[in-house]
């Protein structure tokens, strides 16, 4: 028997899987520091570009001789030392300050650009593969799709991570410290909680996991300093198209962004594929402008 | 804002108003002067027959301009030790375009108004001869570029003539090697940059007349998910597939995603790709036997060989940018025959230019085609293990492979 679209269609359902992964990475780290501190953190992608470029200062250009998951995990360190860093000497000044969330959002638009700026200084504005050396390499296939193993890790890893903050902010205080700021810092501040502690914590961990996502997307695509802002982009179009804010709504979002993108160009050219994610943005902004998943 | 503040940006706004009026004032002053090169002790009674000269003298361009000087030299003085142009020997009129729009217009004002020439050896970047051909125009001079590749410069001007091909020329010879293989479908992954689009129009359009069809996906320079584009080039069951990028980079990444699929198709790539052999050496596996196109150098050609050997004589270095260099002694050699074949005049050479056919040179057969461009000299290649050799059904035009 014949079934039509069988050469196509199983790739098509899991090119829209690992995009709405990738995408998932970047909006659950943003959401969760927007959640908390609502402001739209731009240097969100030049941090996960950051967690890239440390793998591959280890692995290539000092070759040190460690274990790839180790790399991983000291790359993902390092965005979150820069994400914590920012949050220390950028936005909590400007917060003690009463700036406005507008003069929160240009800081970090310059924090995005000074960022990319320097991996370009340090590694070149080249173009380079982020390879593993006999770590993850192969594939997978179901139905005539090919998943390679990277992207196996990154599916595995957007819902692991959705999954642990989950957990952490229905069953642990510092994730009901978080909610209580989420709510409102003001109060929060009011029955002790110490809200820049937490606030901190919240940025280092938020931009750890940008920092995963920039990794394992270096493994997947490559790297390169601007790799930051598309990531950036879609991260925030899907956690608006999601809820913005929210846990699930990022992540449900990212995955109806990855289907719309790469289902709208089945039937139309490739060269389509951002106005798509873009219009699909429009439309949310105008007819369900809280998201899918009410806050 | 205080008073020193103040003072301040007065001083800074003065300084740059006194130094873009300098600027302004300062240019005719400090204008390139032509430098004259006598090229001959001819007889005093014949009076020397003027060409002009217009190509990147200083610079970031000053390398291939040089060369392109010391090409030219090298021609005109074979040229006038044999008698020069009917008996007048030439006199080449050197200008510096700067490799930029503004400077190769005064360049060919200059040229054209001034010394009065009617035959000009530029411009050397597809800017300058885009920029200087409304002068000449004007002042009915033909120019013969031996270096602009810019598909924008086909069929531009009934004055301007090239002898280096056309990025687009690069698209037909691979047409009529896709069509060689039997090939009947391709599928191309395309670039939105003007460079890849000329390389697409040229090459469906060829490929299209032999009968074949072209099915095409277009990515953003941005673009780093290339997945669906490939699952749906893929699922057209082409007979091969195009990768057609501005850059080795952007190829790069789209490579590595069809690595990912575990697809190999055939594959067809071009000039900027294969000119990157770091990049086809490290994807040698899945580009084995893919076919590509470049203007290249013949080291059989006889011409060549004595170009090659009479530079490093006369100049002490091996002559740079020999792909060029070839053009530029041809362009010379050219302009010699033209102007004994129909005299100094800028029409009659232009027409005369477009009657050019299997004309053997330092760069191989050069035939002009109607529209002032020169036909094929693209050859084309084909990867072996790695390493990019030329195809022995080559259509271009050179001679024997090496």
């Amino acid at each position: 028997m014949y079934i039509p679209y069988v050469d196509i269609v199983p790739q098509l359902i899991a090119n829209s899987v690992i995009a709405g992964a990738i995408y998932a990475l970047i909006a659950l780290g943003f959401n969760l520091i927007y959640g908390t501190t609502k402001f739209f953190n731009l240097a969100h992608g030049a941090v996960a570009a950051c967690g890239a470029y440390a793998v591959f200062a280890i692995l290539k250009t000092f070759a040190l001789p460690v274990n790839i998951v180790v790399a991983c995990a000291i790359g993902a360190f390092v965005a979150g030392i820069i994400g914590y860093g920012l949050e220390r000497l950028i936005y909590r000044p400007l917060r003690r300050r009463k700036a406005s969330n507008m003069v929160l959002m240009v800081a970090s638009l310059g924090a995005f650009t000074a960022l990319q700026a320097f991996i370009a200084i340090l590694f070149t504005s080249q173009f380079q593969a982020l390879e593993s050396s006999g770590g993850i390499s192969g594939a997978i296939e179901i139905y005539g799709a090919i998943i390679t193993h990277t992207q196996v890790v990154i599916i595995t890893c957007g819902i692991a991570i959705m999954a642990i903050l989950a957990f952490i902010a229905k069953y642990t205080l510092f994730g009901k410290a978080v909610s209580a700021i989420k709510d409102d810092e003001e109060v929060a501040r009011m029955v002790g909680i110490d809200t820049d502690r937490i606030i901190g914590k919240v940025f280092f961990i938020g931009s750890a996991i940008a920092g995963v996502a920039g990794i394992l997307i270096g493994f997947d695509t490559g790297i390169e300093p601007t790799m930051g802002m598309n990531l950036l982009l879609k991260g925030t179009i899907a956690s608006i198209i999601g809820g913005v804010g929210s846990l699930y709504g990022g992540f449900l979002g990212a995955f109806v962004l990855g289907f719309a993108e790469n289902f709208g160009i089945w039937k139309i050219s490739g060269e389509w594929k951002d106005a798509i994610a873009f219009v699909v943005l429009i439309v949310f902004l105008l007819v369900r402008p809280e998201g899918i998943i009410k806050k | 804002m205080n008073t020193t503040a103040k003072a301040i940006v007065w001083v800074v706004v003065l300084g740059v108003v006194a130094w873009a009026g300098y600027a302004m004032l300062g240019t005719p002053a400090e204008a390139p002067v032509a430098e004259t090169v006598a090229t001959s002790t001819a007889p005093v009674a014949v009076e020397p027959l003027k060409i002009g000269f217009i190509a990147p003298l200083s610079g970031d361009g000053a390398s291939y301009g040089e060369m392109k000087r010391n090409v030219v030299m090298l021609a005109v003085e074979e040229i006038n030790a044999a008698g020069g142009v009917n008996g007048r020997p030439l006199e080449v009129i050197y200008e510096d375009g700067k490799c930029s729009g503004k400077d190769a217009t005064g360049a060919a004002q200059k040229l054209v108004n001034v010394d009065k020439v009617h035959f000009i050896l530029g411009g050397f970047c597809s800017g300058e001869s885009l920029a200087a051909i409304p002068v000449a125009e004007a002042g009915q001079a033909m120019m013969l570029s031996t270096g602009s590749s810019s598909p924008d410069l086909t069929s531009k001007s009934r004055f301007f003539v090239r002898d280096y091909p056309s990025d687009a020329t690069q698209g037909e010879v691979l047409a009529k090697a896709a069509a060689a293989k039997g090939w009947k479908k391709v599928a191309m992954i395309q670039e939105q940059l003007d460079y890849p689009l000329g390389i697409f129009k040229a090459f469906s359009a060829s490929f299209e007349a032999l009968g074949g069809t072209v099915v095409k996906e277009e990515f953003p320079t941005s673009a780093t998910d290339f997945r669906s584009m490939l699952t749906k080039l893929k699922a057209a069951k082409p007979d091969a597939l195009f990768l057609n990028a501005q850059t080795p980079a952007s190829g790069e990444r789209v490579i590595k995603q069809l690595v990912d699929l575990k697809w190999k198709p055939k594959m067809l790539v071009n000039e900027a790709f294969v000119g990157d052999r770091a990049t086809v050496e490290k994807y040698k596996d899945i580009l084995e036997g893919a076919l590509a196109a470049e203007f290249a150098v013949d080291p059989a050609n006889t011409k060549f060989i004595a170009l090659d050997q009479a530079y490093k004589a006369k100049f002490g270095v091996d002559m740079p940018f020999k792909s060029y260099g070839q053009t530029v002694y041809d362009g010379v050699y050219l302009a010699k025959e033209g102007l004994m074949a129909v005299g100094d005049d800028g029409v009659k050479l232009a027409d005369w230019f477009r009657t050019v056919k299997d004309w053997q040179g330092a760069s191989g057969t050069i035939t002009i085609k109607p529209d002032g461009d020169r036909e094929s000299g693209y050859s084309g290649e084909v990867v072996k293990d790695g390493k990019v050799e030329m195809m022995s059904m080559a259509p271009a035009a050179t001679s024997t492979p090496q």
